[in-house]
């Protein structure tokens, strides 16, 4: 028979206590040491209308996951494709918050981002949007939407007032104007908006015509005519890459000279398609709009990344969409080392703390009021000059001076 | 008849269970596949037992939306009033429609083209109505999703899953009644045979127009829901042609003509979708547009080998399946 081995009750706590030590020694170690991690679910139309846009945003949620890691983070994409559509964004969302989606983040466009925002809000999990501009989306009490994008008003009213900041530091103001718009979504949008914004900012010149066009015509000359008709000191124009193209083709066979192109805040002359398509007629073309801050070191870093990432790609084309992207990323990074944890209220509550100082877009510290909305985001004048966009208002991050008026489309290289 | 009995009483039963069961996502899969299914049946209503086709159904459902939603957005009155408003709304619209294609004789794809026609029409009208918000959106205020509102329809999944599943199947038993009724046989009669129809007695004129208004008023319901479940309108994506062509792929899959066809066709097609997407990704292709190029050759096989639809071939095989 074997021996039978007693354990007296003594000697029971004293392993139990000892064992639990052990235990628990590298359970804190490991705790300390562990890196955080944040499962990032990214909703963007990469196919339909806006796959374009979506992919370059994608860029930037690739390129953040390199920077995340030099921060101490682990950074997880999970990709779902909106497909341009309001009802597959919010079930994709449904799903990443199903496969363990710990933020989510996206969605480039408004509708698309409101149904993401509802998933977010039930499901108690943080949302990070990267670009959308409609007020109502963080005007709707939601507790974990978050929003690092000017709202549309803001945009406008940002434009107009950079236009006001040219005039004064070129010394020169137009008196007349035209408006040229594209008459989609989009562009009926920030018409509204300037129509609303335009008084109440006591522009010096005045719109002799406000001419509106469908983004997929493929010849407008007879709105350029139109337009060259009131002869207006200034084209203001609202477009996508294409009709911007057509516009200014137009102008030069035409020899329609203004003392400049200016958008207020909408894409298309910032577009590597404009700058590549047109050449020397796109030169001087100038865009008000939200940019990158070319002198921070994030900036440079990225660009770095971009150009051994993507060597085929073009750099100021992606930008926009791009940084905003990244920067939404980022912000959810910042919010996970902070947090000490990946649960939703948690990360919310961090969120609603942010205060980023060093990023890359030009202005302020990225924080979050009450509604989730960073109201703080300027705009820049930017201006494409000898193919590249750069920046020359504010001149705190301009990297170029401003050229207004501009050069007769017959007195270029 | 006793497969279309199982298969409604399996459906019914799965259907009540379905929020016990399954995951948020799923629900919210079988939202999309019940709405689909509602509108399916709708569309199948004009097409399917009348023989019009329309293409621009998206119209009805934007005229839906947006009536009980800015009902509800501007005054404050709840979706359950907005209802028949957005329902007179489309029934004019559809009527002023059937009206001039039927009047002027427009038939087949002609009267088809009439339809998008009206629908790109609308969305370009909606695009300027800035009291609605015009190109920028009507957005609705998302209410508190934990509580349960159903006068104003603001709640959780599971709400606007029995809303909608209670909708699919007053719809479901709505066409199994029309069809047996004597204006179900004289749609039918006209779908087959508009001018021996005509010489039998039957109002033509009439009985297509009351098609067309039935089939717009029900598809108006379709776009409250829609409103009031995703809280944001614009012209460009409600009244959209692909969304009339997504509306027509349920009961064209499921099976034209017939009661129970709309809504196997969207059981099918939304969760094929999903579960496409699901293999994709698990075979590690991360390739924006490979689910849509997969799903779409999924399609084409079904129709290439099932140009009936699915739900006729299912009652075929049962049928043959007893006889043996």
């Amino acid at each position: 028979m074997g021996r039978i081995s007693t354990v007296s009750r003594r000697r029971l706590v004293q392993t139990a206590a000892l064992g639990a030590v052990t235990a628990a020694v590298p359970l804190r170690y490991g705790r300390s040491q562990a890196r955080p991690s944040l499962k990032l679910g990214v909703l963007l139309p990469r196919t339909g209308i806006l796959a374009s846009q979506g992919t370059q945003c994608v860029r930037g949620y690739e390129l953040a996951v390199a920077i995340a890691a030099e921060q101490g983070v682990t950074l997880e994409i999970m990709l779902a494709d909106t497909e341009s559509n309001v009802d597959t964004a919010r079930a994709r969302a449904e799903r990443l918050v199903g496969e363990g989606a710990q933020m989510l983040s996206g969605a480039f466009d408004s509708g698309q981002t409101l149904a993401i925002a509802q998933v977010a809000e039930q499901r108690s999990i943080p949302f990070v949007i990267n670009i959308a501009a409609a007020p109502q989306i963080t005007d709707q009490g939601f507790k974990y939407v978050f929003r690092n994008f000017p709202k549309a008003g803001a945009l406008i009213t940002n434009g107009l007032t950079l236009m006001k900041d040219l005039f004064a530091a070129t010394n020169t103001t137009p008196r007349t104007a035209v408006l040229m718009h594209s008459n989609d979504t989009f562009g009926l949008a920030q018409k509204q908006a300037i129509d609303a914004l335009f008084p109440r900012l006591s522009m010096p010149f005045t719109f002799a015509d406000s001419i509106s066009y469908d983004p997929r015509a493929r010849d407008l000359s007879v709105e350029v005519s139109k337009a060259r008709a009131a002869r207006p000191d200034l084209m203001v124009v609202v477009t996508r890459a294409n009709d911007a193209i057509l516009i200014v083709r137009e102008m030069v066979r035409q020899r329609f000279d203004v003392m400049g192109l200016v958008s207020p805040g909408s894409p298309g002359m910032y577009d590597s398609q404009f700058v590549s398509t047109l050449g020397r007629f796109a030169e001087f073309a100038i865009s008000n709009v939200p940019w990158v801050n070319p002198n921070t070191a994030l900036a440079k870093q990225v660009a770095a990344a971009f150009a051994q990432r993507y060597p085929q790609e073009n750099y100021d084309g992606n930008l926009f969409n791009m940084a905003f992207s990244l920067q939404a990323a980022l912000v959810g990074v910042d919010a996970v080392r902070r947090a000490g944890s990946t649960a939703g209220p948690a990360l919310a509550e961090a969120l609603r703390a942010t205060r980023i100082e060093n990023h890359m877009m030009i202005g302020g510290p990225i924080t979050f009021d009450a509604t989730g909305q960073n109201d703080a985001i300027p705009s820049a004048a930017i201006q494409v000059r000898e193919g590249r966009q750069r920046v020359i208002l504010p001149a705190a991050a301009a990297d170029a001076q401003p050229v207004f008026p501009v050069p007769g489309w017959t007195q270029r290289g | 008849m006793i497969a279309a009995r199982a298969m409604g009483g399996a459906l019914l039963l799965a259907g009540l269970a379905a929020p016990w069961l399954a995951s948020e996502y799923v629900l919210s899969v079988l939202i999309v596949s019940l709405w689909f299914a509602y509108v399916g049946q709708a569309w199948n209503i004009m097409m399917g037992f009348a023989g019009q086709l329309s293409l621009g159904h998206a119209m009805y459902v934007g005229l839906g939306a947006y009536a009980a939603a800015g009902l509800f957005v501007f005054t404050g009155i709840g979706p359950w009033l907005g209802a028949p408003l957005a329902v007179i709304v489309a029934v004019i619209a559809g009527a002023g429609i059937g009206w001039l294609g039927f009047r002027f004789q427009v038939k087949g794809v002609y009267f088809a083209l009439l339809t998008i026609a009206f629908a790109e029409f609308t969305r370009i009208l909606f695009d300027h109505i800035t009291v609605l918000g015009g190109s920028g959106g009507l957005f609705l205020p998302v209410g508190q999703r934990s509580g349960v509102d159903l006068i104003n329809l603001r709640g959780g999944p599971v709400m606007f899953y029995y809303v909608i599943f209670v909708m699919t199947v007053a719809i479901t038993a709505l066409s199994w009644a029309l069809l047996r009724t004597r204006l179900g046989y004289q749609w039918q009669a006209i779908r087959e045979d508009a001018e021996a129809a005509e010489a039998v007695g039957v109002p033509v004129f009439r009985t297509k127009l009351l098609a067309v208004m039935l089939s717009a008023g029900l598809t108006a319901l379709g776009g409250v829901f829609f409103a009031f479940y995703y809280n944001t309108l614009f012209p460009e994506q409600i009244f959209a042609k692909s969304r009339s062509i997504e509306m027509i792929l349920a009961p064209i899959i499921g099976g034209m003509g017939t009661v129970l066809g709309p809504l196997v066709g969207a059981l099918l097609l939304t969760p094929l979708g999903e579960l496409t997407m699901a293999v994709i990704a698990g075979l590690g292709v991360t390739n924006a547009g490979v689910r849509q190029v997969v799903f779409g050759v999924l399609l084409i096989l079904v129709l290439w080998f099932l140009p009936q639809g699915v739900w006729p071939w299912l009652t075929q095989r049962w049928a043959k399946g007893r006889r043996q």
